[in-house]
């Protein structure tokens, strides 16, 4: 098992390194750099200055020389500074000989959008697997066909259209939940309750609409999970043998059925750290999807790389995770694996 | 994509909810000035970095400009006045600056304000391992100095007439506190001293930036005690929180401004809608290098056969002019007495033909067995785009073949601007305040990365700019420059199709705003803008 485990995590250094170098070399394939895109235009703005840019932030060394100055420099864990003119951390905040904090992107957008995922990931699940089995239970029913229906009008609608709507109907029109951002203004005088309520009032839409689209996914998969272990001989015994259709659902077919659930909740660790858009966009949510999108746009090498390090990082740890939880819940893989 | 759809839809909506009456204030009582209150503004954008030399964003020198000054200003007739300078005199030669600092100025720490803060922010700016893109201009001082405390002098090889535009747009910055700091990274970047109005309160990162005033500000207090921006990226969801009254101000765009806003009679019980002059203007540029564009009469041909009126009402419902020089309309600089190439199929036709141009059996041009085809590249901008598909239709119409390509903007300049590597494009230029316009048309600036990027090279042109740059007499300069718009308008290297209006919409209850909007726009004297107690938010607590 240990061996197992040491296997697994050596792999992961080579890996992490073809990862970092494919995404390094896409990034630099696209045309331009940092100091082509925050002056290009700007007649006050010359040539030569762009120039000696480029040379400040060794954009003009062959590629594979800044991969190696860049690999470096993240071996010790320095995920360097943004390009942009704020020359912000991209990792973690930093302190200056005076004690002034600059503080870093991930470390500010992470948290936020971390904890909207979470929220989202959580409701996800246990909405799901209510309704996937609802749905099983009443195969074919019209219980089964009006869920089946609502998730993939979840699913179909286009969020931000549905989040304007809601924007407009209950933030404008009848002013019961915030517009946009995350706070209200005069939040640092709000109690710490206050402040807790404050955040999830200004959350309650951007948590609603990401939801609906994964709704669709996982019941489905749960309610067609329930159905294929309900024709299963063993349920046919158990219930043969007089037990409680209520312990034939909950205890043995849906423990079953959860199980594939295990390997998407390790798929969407990655997920966690990823968000939308367009919707940090229209509410306003300074979170990591904005991140990543506006440094792609601006060619920030550094803070794209840092993002998607992190992000495959968090990948290939989903992964393992996501096999060991497999083996710790189903008895069979485990003893193939001690073999 | 979404952007325009979630527009049309909000047009839909807002249009059908004619009964919702927000607010019954009546906003309209005149009320004596007050001072305190709180502004709220968005911005779409976070500013990168409060010192405006390094930064080169808009969001950046928006908040900048409020907490710092520059030695020159722009009054509200865009001429120049005194901003931490008293007053300034030019030698007979025009080679040398002397500007009379304003005396007993203070820091908002507390610290004297003196000449050697503007040496020091010259030195800045000079200096080649300071990462700023725009030290060229300074770098035309031979020497600067000091002759006390309170005059600085700039000294020039050549008269440069764009001088004083330049000290206008140079933010001073405090010695006492940079001196020993690495300006391109230093913390200051984020919490700034400066001599103006305003001074950083708080800064919430991604979300909002607050303002307070400095007691130590050199035009003495302004009325709003506190101005917070709130960032918000998207232009729907900052619309919804202006009609909510969550914030105060923004822009907004012509759909709003003529669809919205007259459908909806409670929004203007609140909200004033100012319209002025925008700060650029829209056209279409040949690569000149190319062939067929290398032919003035083609490119008569193609301005005769684009209707730009078509293109104003089409893309901006009616909200721009049209230009015939890269100025703004209405000021000094604009060379009036241009004819304008207005819309006419037939002689348009006419100078394709004399070109050696035929009709062939598909109704396109062609000479020699070519067709007369390309391509109009533009950036992912909507209006641009807009722009490019009326285009399309009316040279189709004549019987030009165009096509439309829409590519995002570091692959635009990239690959297709530095390289030379376009035909036509849509695109913009700033209407500037100074006339200068040599690095957009003076043949030695046609190399990659430069601006006279579709290859402009007239003899005359470069001269008439080169004096112009030398020339400090405004009656001369102005003979300069019209010269030069009026050979530019005949040759035709560029179309100019639009110049579009800024429009703001403001709340009632911001008090001060100028009913007729000046020349520097509605924002030139935001200092006076004031909140009637009875109309602030429940703020207190701020």
């Amino acid at each position: 098992m240990l061996n197992y485990l040491i296997k697994r995590i050596l792999w992961m250094i080579p890996m992490l390194i073809g990862i970092s170098l494919i995404s390094f070399f896409i990034m630099h394939l696209a045309p331009g750099d940092i100091t082509s895109n925050e002056s290009a235009f700007n007649p006050k703005a010359s040539e030569e200055s762009r120039q000696k840019l480029r040379e400040l932030y060794n954009l003009d060394k062959p590629i594979i020389v800044q991969y190696g100055l860049w690999l470096k420099r993240i071996v010790q864990l320095d995920f360097g500074s943004s390009f942009a003119s704020h020359q912000r951390p991209v990792l973690w905040e930093t302190k200056d000989e005076n004690g002034n904090i600059k503080p870093g992107l991930i470390q500010k957008a992470l948290p936020i959008t971390l904890l909207i995922n979470l929220l989202t990931i959580l409701l996800i699940f246990s909405i799901s697997i209510l309704l996937g089995t609802i749905a099983a239970i009443k195969k074919n029913k019209i219980p089964d066909r009006i869920i089946t229906l609502f998730v993939f009008i979840g699913f179909a609608i286009p969020g931000f259209w549905l989040a304007l709507i809601l924007m407009y109907s209950l933030g404008v029109v009848n002013q019961v939940l915030p517009i946009s951002g995350l706070h209200s203004v005069g939040y640092e005088q709000m109690s710490k309750l206050g402040q807790i309520f404050d955040l999830l009032k200004h959350l309650a839409l951007p948590v609603f609409i990401s939801c609906l689209s994964g709704l669709a996914g996982i019941s489905l998969y749960v309610r067609n999970g329930m159905i294929e272990i309900l024709n299963q001989d063993f349920i046919k015994t158990a219930r043969a043998k007089g037990l409680y259709e209520k312990k034939v659902i909950f205890v043995h077919t849906l423990k079953n059925a959860l199980l594939p659930l295990i390997t998407i909740l390790g798929l969407s660790i990655p997920g966690l750290i990823g968000g939308s858009v367009i919707a940090e966009s229209i509410f306003a949510i300074p979170g990591m999807g904005k991140l990543f999108y506006d440094a792609v746009l601006m060619r920030d090498f550094p803070v794209v790389m840092g993002i998607l390090t992190i992000g495959s990082i968090l990948t290939l740890i989903g992964n393992l995770i996501a096999d060991l939880a497999y083996a710790w819940a189903d008895p069979r893989i485990r003893r193939g694996l001690v073999k | 994509m979404h952007k325009f759809l979630a527009l049309i839809f909000l047009s839909l909506v807002v249009g059908c909810n004619n009964s919702q009456n927000l607010d019954n204030t009546n906003y309209d009582d005149p009320i004596p000035p007050e001072s305190g209150g709180v502004l709220t503004n968005a911005m779409i954008g976070e500013p990168n970095n409060l010192i405006a030399m390094i930064a080169g964003d808009s969001a950046s020198s928006a908040i900048a400009g409020q907490i710092f000054n520059a030695l020159l200003k722009y009054d509200q007739n865009l001429g120049f006045e005194g901003d931490l300078a008293d007053s300034w005199t030019i030698s007979d030669d025009y080679k040398k600056i002397t500007f009379n600092l304003k005396q007993d100025i203070k820091w908002a720490d507390d610290k004297p304000f003196t000449c050697e803060d503007v040496l020091f922010t010259w030195k800045k700016v000079t200096d080649p391992d300071t990462r700023t893109p725009y030290g060229s201009d300074y770098q035309l001082v031979s020497s600067a100095s000091c002759a006390n405390n309170h005059i600085f002098i700039a000294e020039y090889d050549e008269p440069y007439a764009p001088a004083l535009e330049t000290w206008a747009s140079l933010h001073i910055l405090p010695e006492h506190l940079l001196k020993n700091e690495n300006i391109n990274d230093t913390y200051f970047s984020l919490n700034p001293t400066g001599t103006n109005f305003y001074a950083l309160d708080e800064w919430t990162t991604g979300q909002q930036v607050k303002l307070k005033t400095n007691p130590n500000s050199v035009h003495g207090r302004p009325l709003l005690e506190k101005k917070i921006t709130r960032i918000i990226p998207d232009l729907s969801s900052q619309f919804m929180e202006l009609i909510a009254g969550n914030i105060d101000l923004m822009n907004i765009n012509p759909i709003q401004y003529s669809r919205v806003f007259p459908s909806r009679s409670e929004l203007n019980d609140k909200i004033n809608l100012y319209k002025e002059m925008g700060n650029g203007y829209t056209y279409f540029g040949f690569n000149l290098k190319k062939k067929p564009f290398d032919d003035l009469n083609i490119r008569k041909a193609i301005s005769y056969a684009i209707n730009k009126e078509e293109i104003i009402n089409g893309v901006l419902l009616g909200l721009g002019e049209e230009i015939t020089s890269p100025y703004k309309p209405g000021t000094y600089w604009e060379n009036k007495s241009i004819n304008k190439i207005s819309f006419d199929v037939s002689k348009s036709r006419e100078l394709l033909e004399k070109s050696g141009y035929q009709l062939n059996a598909n109704n396109i041009y062609e000479k020699d067995g070519k067709p007369l085809a390309f391509e109009i590249l533009t950036n992912q901008n909507k209006q641009r785009e807009m722009t490019a598909v009326l285009i399309q239709r009316r040279l189709q119409d004549i019987g030009i073949d165009v096509s439309i390509r829409v590519i995002e903007w570091a692959s635009f300049v990239n690959r297709f601007i530095k390289t030379g590597e376009f035909e036509a494009v849509v695109l913009g230029w700033s209407l500037s305040l100074d006339p200068d316009q040599y690095s957009i048309w003076h043949s030695s600036q046609d190399g990659p990365g430069q601006f006279n990027f579709i290859g402009y090279n007239n003899p005359r042109v470069d001269t008439l700019l080169e004096n112009g740059r030398k020339e400090l007499k405004n009656e001369k300069r102005k003979q300069i420059y019209d010269e030069f718009s009026k050979i530019i308008y005949d040759e035709q290297p560029i179309i100019y199709l639009y110049a579009g209006y800024g429009l703001t919409a403001i709340h009632k209850k911001i008090k001060g705003v100028k009913k007729i909007t000046p020349p520097a726009g509605v924002f030139h004297n935001d200092y006076e803008w004031y909140i009637p107690k009875k109309f602030r938010r429940n703020e207190m607590s701020l």
